[in-house]
């Protein structure tokens, strides 16, 4: 699993590769600590390489999305693939982030 | 102003209103009020005429008879008249002879006031050219004189003149006597024939005729009704002696219409209306009575007494009818009301009869009725029914499968109707929202028991057994809250389910439910019901009772009778039983048949970790090298390993207390069954505390990103990617089994190298 964080057009990008399982879930957590800070921009996870989610990546997900909305901050998802977005729509987490 | 005169209108119209509501039937009153005056009214004039007819025969007879008497009486005199004359001429020859002919003439009849012989001039004496003797009766004594004088020139007189004129017998007209003060007299007279035939004097009699009014008088049928004797030229002749200040009245009525017609012509009876001021309304007959004198009779009836008993009748009726109509409108309106009435609880009936109708839908549409209820499955056979003894009743039975096993329970509230059907309503949705995350049958018992409890104020309560069967295994947990004992039939004979002494739901929140537990061997049958079906009775009134229960079971459990079968047969007994009396209980019964199916396992894999996150990454290995062996789609296969990895970090999480070193096993075995096709079984087990994740609460995915619980998406994950789970407690371990149906996408074995049975 490889996390990575760089800025593009006025967003802060973080892009997710490989299986985000239960036993890299701590690491991930730790690389996404910098999208945490106070910050006003949005928030663009780049998804194309993310090949599988474990309940504690949707867990990482929500805190995330939670802390960006409490600053009033947006959190994207892009070029997420058929099977982690049927996780998504099975835990209604479709509707609680945007998809690009 | 035209506001006022509407909103008048209107008080008037809501009055009339309010009128009409109270009296519905006024009309019908009113119409037949006129309908009977009506025939009062025809009855009273139809018989008035008859009256006024009867009246005039009345009349017509009594004038005749009247005049009949007066006519006898003077017939009489007239007879003495003549015998006198032939008397006096025997005694011609001797004048001084003919004064005790005139006093015998005066004793012959006792209205003969005085009579006398007058001769015509010179008869006698050629110096005295009159000559007259004369007999005076006064009272006893007799007085005779010569009454002819030179004052007393009888040849210029009436009776005289007309006797003579006529040759025969001469009424004079009646006159008043004031020289001899004998009041009415009339005069007789006749010619005096001498024995040559030779008119020598004219005889005559003085008549009183004061006693012809009481002759007329003396009997009437009314007694204001009188008669009265005219002359033809219309004088009072006589009359009644008390009524003299009508009869002026009477003669000036009869003179008037004597005057219009000639009334010597006429023999009928002519009839007069009278109004007397005094008498009021009277009717006068009067006609002509035949031959001399030429007298006119008449007779009064006074309409007050000819009509009075008529008119009181008349009074009667209408008061009678007046009280009968008031009787009717108060029966009516009494009759009405209490119709109303009737119509009203009627009404009233009918509304709770139809409300009774849905509430007996509604609770049916509660219970179970679709049979058999899980088509899909074929290790589970189950009916159910329930006959209430009223149109609502307090028994329940109810069942669901929820995670591999059968939750079912069946129950019996304290009464009947409504009550316990409102309690019965609520002990099942209890059940239902209970079972939904509540394994432990006692348990759910807990939770049934104090929903119950809380505001129990009318103190109903319920026996209910609850049972959990887990179906993999055929373990059965259950809790029996004071109900009658289930029956296992099983090898061949029904035994009874031994329970514990718990008591009914509702009572106590604070007692401790005791779950208990069986294994069902494959093929068992529990049989439930309620006490309706061991207290249904006979027209005799004996019991169905538990000893015929058990006889008929235990013959049952030889044979293979499905659930719906055993419970129709049953119900078939008791109707049997019972024979037509009057089902005093509800009755329900509930058969669940335990039928598990037989697999063959195809393939068997395994992989044992240590309860650390990182040994996800062994597991992740695992799990994809299985799904590649038997040829699984790669979506599929990712979601059974994010199923499988869920429950295994579930177990690494919680199984062990921190830093307590354990182990969980993951087992993955293809089975296959006649009934079914290729199922795939992931065991996940564990010896750490028991923990069943079935329990939790089910996560609402609809909630928004702030409202949402960060954890909770474990087991709803599995539940959503898998077909099934079920989980038990077994030896000391937590064992949680994922199935997965393979059908669509079953494994083709090449060579049976991996086939292990």
């Amino acid at each position: 699993m490889k996390t990575t964080i760089h800025e593009q057009d006025e967003r802060i990008v973080a892009v997710l590769e490989g299986e985000l399982d239960t036993a890299a879930a701590q690491d991930v957590e730790n690389a996404l600590k910098p999208l945490f800070v106070d910050d006003k921009r949005d928030i663009l996870l780049d998804c194309a390489q993310l090949d599988y989610i474990a309940s504690s990546g949707l867990r990482i997900l929500v805190s995330l999305l939670k802390n960006a909305k409490a600053n009033g901050r947006k959190v994207t998802l892009k070029d997420v693939n058929d099977d982690i977005k049927n996780v998504f729509k099975l835990t209604g987490f479709l509707t609680l982030f945007d998809f690009e | 102003m035209l506001k006022f005169f509407n909103v008048t209108q209107d008080i008037v119209r809501s009055r009339l209103d309010t009128f009409r509501r109270k009296f519905p039937n006024l009309g019908i009153i009113l119409v037949a009020a006129l309908l009977l005056e009506l025939i009062s009214a025809v009855q009273y004039w139809y018989t008035r005429g008859l009256l006024a007819q009867e009246l005039e025969h009345h009349a017509e007879s009594e004038l005749r008879l009247k005049a009949v008497i007066v006519k006898g009486i003077l017939n009489a005199i007239e007879t003495s008249l003549r015998d006198h004359a032939y008397d006096a001429r025997h005694h011609l020859a001797d004048h001084e002879s003919l004064y005790p002919v005139a006093g015998r003439l005066v004793r012959a009849h006792p209205n003969i006031m005085s009579g006398g012989i007058a001769f015509k001039p010179y008869y006698y004496s050629t110096d005295e050219r009159l000559y007259e003797p004369f007999a005076l009766c006064r009272g006893d004594s007799i007085s005779f004189m010569q009454l002819a004088d030179a004052d007393h020139d009888y040849t210029q007189m009436e009776f005289y003149v007309q006797a003579l004129a006529q040759g025969d017998v001469y009424w004079s007209a009646p006159y008043i006597d004031e020289k001899g003060g004998l009041g009415l007299i009339t005069t007789v007279s006749m010619p005096l024939d001498d024995a040559d035939g030779q008119t020598v004097a004219v005889l005559g009699a003085d008549v009183s005729l004061n006693w012809l009014g009481d002759t007329l008088n003396n009997r009437h049928m009314y007694p204001s009704s009188f008669d009265i004797l005219l002359t033809e030229s219309g004088r009072l002749i006589a009359g009644p002696h008390e009524k003299g200040t009508d009869l002026n009245t009477v003669v000036a009525l009869i003179n008037d219409s004597t005057k219009a017609r000639q009334l010597s012509q006429t023999g009928r009876t002519t009839v007069l209306d009278m109004d007397d001021a005094k008498n009021g309304d009277a009717t006068i007959f009067y006609a002509n009575m035949k031959g001399e004198p030429h007298w006119q009779i008449a007779v009064v009836y006074y309409d007050h007494e000819v009509y009075g008993k008529l008119n009181r009748m008349r009074w009667n009726i209408l008061l009678l009818s007046l009280l009968g109509l008031l009787l009717l409108g108060y029966i009516i309106y009494r009759s009405a009301g209490s119709f109303r009435r009737l119509k009203q609880a009627d009404m009233e009936k009918e509304r709770i009869n139809g409300e009774l109708r849905i509430a007996r839908n509604i609770q049916k549409d509660m219970l179970p009725e679709h049979f058999p209820p899980f088509p899909e499955r074929h290790d589970l056979d189950l009916y159910g029914m329930l006959e209430p003894a009223k149109e609502v009743g307090g028994d329940l039975f109810d069942f669901l499968v929820r995670d591999e096993k059968l939750f079912f329970c069946i129950g019996d509230v304290s009464g009947k109707g409504v009550p316990s059907a409102l309690v019965m309503a609520v002990t099942h949705a209890f059940f239902r929202s209970a079972s939904a995350h509540e394994t432990n049958p006692a348990r759910i018992m807990k939770a049934l028991n104090g929903a119950s409890c809380a505001g129990n104020e009318s103190n109903m309560f319920v026996t209910l057994f609850v049972g959990v069967l887990d179906l993999p295994t055929g373990r059965l947990k259950y809790c029996n809250a004071g109900h009658d004992r289930p029956f296992v039939l099983e090898g061949g004979s029904a035994r009874e389910l031994p329970v514990k002494a718990n008591i009914p739901i509702g009572l106590f929140d604070d007692f401790v439910y005791q779950a208990q537990e069986e294994m069902l061997t494959s093929g068992a049958m529990l049989f439930l019901y309620t006490d309706g079906l061991t207290e249904a009775r006979d027209p005799q009134r004996a019991f169905f009772g538990e000893k015929r229960l058990k006889d008929i079971l235990d013959n049952y459990a030889t044979t293979k009778l499905t659930a719906e079968q055993l419970l129709k047969n049953m119900n078939d007994c008791v109707r049997q039983f019972v024979s037509g009396a009057e089902q005093s209980d509800d009755l329900t019964m509930l058969a669940v048949h335990y039928m598990p199916k037989k697999e063959d396992t195809l393939l068997h894999e395994s992989i044992t970790l240590k309860n650390d996150i990182s040994e996800i990454t062994a597991l992740s290995r695992f799990v994809k090298a299985f799904t590649e062996s038997i040829g699984m789609k790669k979506s599929e296969a990712s979601n059974l390993r994010l199923a499988i990895e869920e429950a295994v970090v579930n177990v690494i999480t919680y199984a062990y207390p921190r830093e307590t070193e354990g182990t969980v096993t993951v087992e993955a075995d293809v089975r296959t069954s006649t009934e079914e096709d290729q199922c795939l079984y992931i065991r996940i087990m564990d010896n750490g505390v028991p923990f069943d994740p079935t329990e939790a609460a089910e996560v609402d995915t609809s909630l928004s990103a702030e409202e949402r619980p960060i954890g909770g998406l474990g087991i709803h994950l599995m539940r959503e990617l898998m077909d099934s789970l079920n989980y038990e407690r077994e030896d000391g371990l937590n064992i949680l089994t994922l199935k997965k149906k393979l059908k669509d996408n079953p494994i083709k074995f090449n060579n049976n190298e991996n086939n292990n049975p």
